[in-house]
């Protein structure tokens, strides 16, 4: 929900669900846990988002370069680009590019809600998790125009602001320092599919898991631990 | 004698020809009459006079576009703002004054039309330019002289880009798009 009210997105109707056309930039996946007994197997849940991959086999494939990495190491959606060839999305292992069949629909009441510093987007476009980029964008300019260093925390995409056990964390890879630095050098750090070799920028932490997306610039940051609850519980 | 017209003229008809003069028009004109800043001054439901209030009065641009150093958008003023004066300054039978008094005492809004509107997919942040010393008119001009405002900087993507090579400014997708 947060990450729909920033990012513009459409509430999506049933419909959407079944014919497969949803829009979540953030979606939770849900698997259970190895056991003979149904009765003993517990549910899991990971959060699913953009990997933004260091190495990301979404980016090749656009035709028109509509989609690259940006110097902090973001991976970009530039939409005003985006011809709506689809490969991107097919060429995504986690399934996380979204493509829009149909114009967005905003309730009447919603229009005066949007957020102004987020392009809505229109019918034959992809999109995907941006990681709130306006939000870094925002912050960095802020810490520089304050004439002080961005500090872990100054910026929160709206999944880790909402999430009321801190599983989502965001911060600056290159800060040793950063929470997000600590929590990736912990022994249960994982990547999601990380045999691709994709170089995620998120990456997960088994059991208190961990989401980190890295930037390269230095003043930024980024990076995501997650440690959902029942992780912890069932367990850690 | 009968000329063919078709093969008389058929080079200038020929598909080539007309393809490379079509793109030619297509540019000349997107140069010059589809310019943002070849678009007419829109007609503002009240002839707000900028002569008037920054050019004689001399009021601050950011007294009445108060956002524009701390946000993206520099916003319009609200009609309190137009009140704080016009309780007092009443001129007698000033037609614009009394759409303005009119709109206040019913409790409605003045909808003013855009002059400058970029493309949804464009993030313009004034706070950034304002913070990097650019005065109001680098872009808009001399407003204190306009009657009615008119867009008077191209303001399109390589005008964008050109002054932010020129500047050192960042020219990552990013920056602008998302
Ligand atoms: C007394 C309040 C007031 C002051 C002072 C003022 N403006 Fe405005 N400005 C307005 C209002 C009201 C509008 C909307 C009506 C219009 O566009 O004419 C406006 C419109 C504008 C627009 C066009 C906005 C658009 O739709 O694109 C620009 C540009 C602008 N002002 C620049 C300036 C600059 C530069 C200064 C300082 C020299 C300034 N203004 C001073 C009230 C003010
Ligand atoms: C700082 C005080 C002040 C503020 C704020 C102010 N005005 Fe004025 N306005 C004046 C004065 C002074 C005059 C000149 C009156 C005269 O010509 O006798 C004037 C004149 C005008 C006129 C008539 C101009 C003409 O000569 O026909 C209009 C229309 C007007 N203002 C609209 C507005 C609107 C709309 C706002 C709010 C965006 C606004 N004013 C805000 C002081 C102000
Ligand atoms: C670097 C160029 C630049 C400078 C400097 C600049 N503007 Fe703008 N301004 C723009 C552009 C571009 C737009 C159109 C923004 C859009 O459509 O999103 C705009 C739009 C506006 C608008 C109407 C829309 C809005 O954002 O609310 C106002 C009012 C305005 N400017 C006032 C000002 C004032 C006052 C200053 C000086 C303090 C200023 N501008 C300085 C480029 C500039
Ligand atoms: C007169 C020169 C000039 C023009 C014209 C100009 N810019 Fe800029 N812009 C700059 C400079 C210089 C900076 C860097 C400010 C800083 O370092 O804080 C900047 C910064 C920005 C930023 C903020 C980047 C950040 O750090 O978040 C954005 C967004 C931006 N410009 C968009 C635009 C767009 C869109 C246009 C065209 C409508 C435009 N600019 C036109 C000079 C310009
Ligand atoms: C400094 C700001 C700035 C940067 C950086 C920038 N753009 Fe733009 N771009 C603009 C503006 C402003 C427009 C709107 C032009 C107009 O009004 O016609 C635009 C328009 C476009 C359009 C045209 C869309 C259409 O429907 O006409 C495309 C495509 C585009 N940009 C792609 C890019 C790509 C790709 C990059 C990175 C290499 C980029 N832009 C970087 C400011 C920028």
């Amino acid at each position: 929900m947060a990450c729909q009210a920033e990012n513009n997105i459409p509430i999506n109707e049933e419909s959407a669900f079944r014919e497969n056309r949803a829009i979540e930039w953030i979606r939770i996946e849900r698997y259970w846990t190895d056991s003979e007994d149904f009765a003993e197997s517990s549910p899991q849940y990971l959060p699913m988002t953009c990997q933004h991959c260091g190495n990301a086999p979404c980016e090749p494939v656009c035709p028109v370069y509509a989609t690259y990495h940006t110097p902090d190491g973001l991976n970009a959606q530039i939409y005003n680009r985006c011809i709506g060839t689809r490969y991107c999305g097919n060429n995504c292992p986690w399934n996380v590019r979204y493509f829009n069949y149909h114009d967005p629909k905003f309730e009447d009441t919603f229009t005066n809600h949007l957020n102004p510093d987020v392009t809505v987007r229109s019918r034959g476009i992809m999109e995907k998790c941006s990681m709130c980029v306006q939000r870094i964008r925002r912050g960095v300019r802020e810490a520089r125009y304050d004439g002080r260093e961005l500090q872990d925390g100054d910026i929160m995409p709206a999944c880790a602001q909402t999430c009321p056990t801190n599983a989502i964390i965001f911060g600056d890879l290159n800060n040793p320092d950063s929470q997000v630095s600590q929590m990736v050098a912990s022994d249960r750090n994982y990547e999601l599919f990380g045999e691709l070799g994709t170089a995620p920028g998120l990456t997960y932490l088994a059991k208190v898991d961990v989401d980190a997306e890295e930037h390269s610039e230095e003043e930024e940051h980024a990076a995501v631990p997650q440690s959902p609850v029942i992780w912890m519980t069932v367990n850690g | 004698m009968f000329r063919n017209p078709y093969v008389a003229y058929g080079v200038l008809a020929s598909p080539g020809i007309l393809l490379v003069v079509g793109i030619a028009t297509f540019l000349i004109l997107q140069r010059t009459l589809l310019a943002p800043t070849a678009q007419a001054a829109p007609d503002q439901p009240i002839d707000f006079p900028h002569t008037v209030h920054a050019g004689m009065l001399e009021l601050d641009c950011t007294f009445c576009h108060r956002a524009a150093s701390e946000e993206p958008h520099a916003g319009l003023p609200a009609l309190e703002q137009c009140m704080f004066c016009h309780t007092a300054v009443q001129p007698e039978d000033n037609e614009q004054i009394g759409l303005l008094l009119e709109a206040w005492n019913n409790y409605e809004g003045v909808e003013w039309e855009r002059v400058h509107q970029l493309p949804d997919h464009v993030q313009f942040v004034h706070e950034a330019h304002i913070n990097a010393g650019f005065e109001c008119s680098t872009c808009h001009g001399d407003v204190e002289e306009m009657e009615k405002i008119k867009q008077v900087r191209d303001l399109r993507m390589d005008d964008c880009v050109e002054c932010h090579l020129d500047n050192e400014a960042p020219i990552d997708c990013t920056t602008c798009h998302y």
